[in-house]
């Protein structure tokens, strides 16, 4: 599962005039040709600084999300759905040392990475940030905050940076278990007992905001990302991602009789998008910058694993070993 | 105070609670060297790269591989090489041949004696490298010439890698029967979820309960 919503520092355009101009024409020859770039080919310095920042974002969400989904392995009703949900937060841990090494490729080592995560430098999809209070918040995790992912991954995956491409596909094949499974509990949750709906809907209310926020903020308040869209850093922008997450889950949503808690939720017959409230995007910024309701907890949690698990790391560590950074 | 949560098993971790000191930089080497596995999907088909692992040798990184790249995918084989033993030529564009534009150097190192080296291309950006052959030679030099004249006329290579087979641990023919768990975990696949005969099942039930 990836966070979405990419928060791309303003691209500072100055800074292209220091390359070479040859070697940058080149560069954007190879990308309009489809061809994919290849980590020992020469990039522009905003290339690597932004694919580094955006793959390395995408691998800590993933080892982050494992946390609020980890914490109902043991809780899951039922043995299958223990081992299912196992499998499910084993991939995502997976996923994430695919990234760190795709990133690793361009230059910036893991240590480095699992150090800006822990002391909150580097950050990770803002909806970990929230709680998973019951199951059914769990499976609305599973089932709607991978969905937006795979929308998201789907649409990176056809990127510039061959390390990052081969990741993904090697993400989007395992999320389509996880997908379905996420549907299936939701279903199971959504036609069961009037208990369980409530307990459905209830949920689905409280991740409506975070999923909104998802895909980050409206393209209208971010800043210009036009030539990381020639480049093929970003793939699509913000708003076109949440349409299209809409588009393909609310008619899912509201055939299970379900509600979404925004009134002013509809697809628009003369644009065809979808009107909706904007979320609370003040809410965004405070959460994404540490003020929400679990960022302590989840570092504090991933600090402590690295701390503890030092020891043996540290024991295992042949005295003559030399890093050299991943070739693909 | 330590930290509580949600997850009583959290609580018991006895968490600092508040503000931290920020954490140390991690020591160089903490997370070891980077390994490089290659699978093989089936029976007879050509060893293909699937990506990175970090491990502190090369039988714990064997181990994660096959955690990593085996679990959730049809496999019959694997090779791990540490990184630091593979030669990566230059990268060409996708309607090249590298060996057409590589100069091939005099050898800076020679063995006395003549031995296998696995060769792998890349036959275009993006994809994956696949194992060519397998030649004999001196050095890595000497080996990537065998390689342009045994494997090099075959369209467009856009990468060539060369290792030494004595730096890649192959998983052994008689250790067959541990890639044989992947189809017993069903719940691990999407087509495990019928989830639309429930839903079916289900707006049907509305249908005749309605008014």
């Amino acid at each position: 599962m990836y966070g979405g919503g990419n928060v791309f520092e303003a691209t500072k355009f100055d800074t292209l005039q220091n390359e070479d101009p040859a070697k940058l024409a080149e560069f954007e020859a190879r990308i309009a040709r489809g061809e994919k770039i290849e980590p020992t080919d020469w990039m522009p310095e905003l290339y690597r600084k932004q694919l580094i920042r955006m793959i390395e974002q995408h691998a800590h969400s993933e080892i982050i999300g494992a946390l609020p989904e980890g914490t109902w392995i043991t809780r899951a009703p039922g043995f299958r759905r223990k081992m299912a949900q196992m499998a499910k937060v084993q991939d995502e841990v997976g996923h994430a040392q695919l990234l760190y090494s795709a990133a690793e490729t361009l230059g910036k080592s893991r240590e480095q990475m699992l150090t800006d995560l822990i002391n909150g430098k580097s950050k990770y999809s803002n909806v970990f940030n929230y709680p998973a209070f019951t199951w059914a918040d769990s499976n609305i995790i599973s089932w709607l905050i991978d969905a937006g992912a795979i929308v998201n991954q789907l649409a990176n995956a056809k990127g510039s940076y061959g390390p990052y491409c081969r990741a993904l596909d090697r993400i989007c094949a395992e999320e389509a278990f996880h997908l379905k499974y996420g549907h299936d509990a939701v279903v199971h949750m959504a036609t069961g007992s009037p208990k369980q709906r409530e307990m459905i809907q209830a949920a689905l209310n409280r991740w409506w905001t975070p999923i909104m926020h998802f895909f980050g903020p409206p393209d209208k308040m971010s800043t210009h990302t036009e030539i990381l869209m020639r480049w093929k850093v970003k793939m699509a922008s913000n708003d076109d991602m949440r349409q299209q997450f809409l588009d393909m889950y609310v008619p899912k949503i509201w055939e299970l009789g379900l509600t979404v808690p925004d009134p002013n939720l509809k697809k628009n017959p003369e644009t065809g998008k979808w009107d909706y409230t904007e979320p609370d995007w003040e809410e965004f910024k405070r959460v994404i910058n540490g003020d929400g309701p679990c960022n302590t907890e989840r570092l504090a949690v991933r600090r402590t694993a690295e701390e503890r698990g030092a020891w043996v790391r540290r024991a295992l560590l042949h005295p003559k070993a030399k890093y050299v950074k991943p070739l693909a | 105070m330590s930290l509580t949560s949600l997850d009583p098993r959290v609580t018991r971790l006895n968490l600092p609670e508040g503000e931290l000191p920020p954490a140390e930089p991690k020591p160089e080497l903490d997370q070891f060297e980077t390994y490089e596995t290659f699978h093989q999907k089936k029976e007879g088909a050509a060893y293909t790269y699937v990506g990175p692992v970090h491990a502190p040798n090369e039988e714990v990184a064997f181990l994660f591989s096959k955690e990593q790249y085996s679990r959730r995918a049809a496999c019959s084989g694997m090779w791990v090489a540490r990184t630091s033993h593979i030669m990566v030529t230059p990268y060409v564009g996708d309607a090249e041949n590298v060996y057409d534009v590589i100069r091939l150097e005099e050898p800076t190192e020679r063995s006395e004696q003549r031995e296998p080296y696995e060769i792998f291309h890349l036959k275009k950006r993006g994809k994956a490298h696949t194992h060519a052959g397998r030649v004999i030679a001196t050095s890595y030099q000497e080996a990537l010439q065998e390689a342009k004249q045994q494997f090099g006329d075959k369209g467009p290579i856009v990468n060539v890698w060369v290792v030494k087979s004595k730096h890649v641990l192959q998983s052994a023919e008689e250790d067959k029967d541990m890639w044989l768990t992947v189809p017993e975990k069903k719940y691990r696949e999407a087509t495990a979820y019928k989830v639309m005969d429930k839903i079916t099942k289900y707006k049907e039930e509305q249908k005749s309960t309605a008014p």
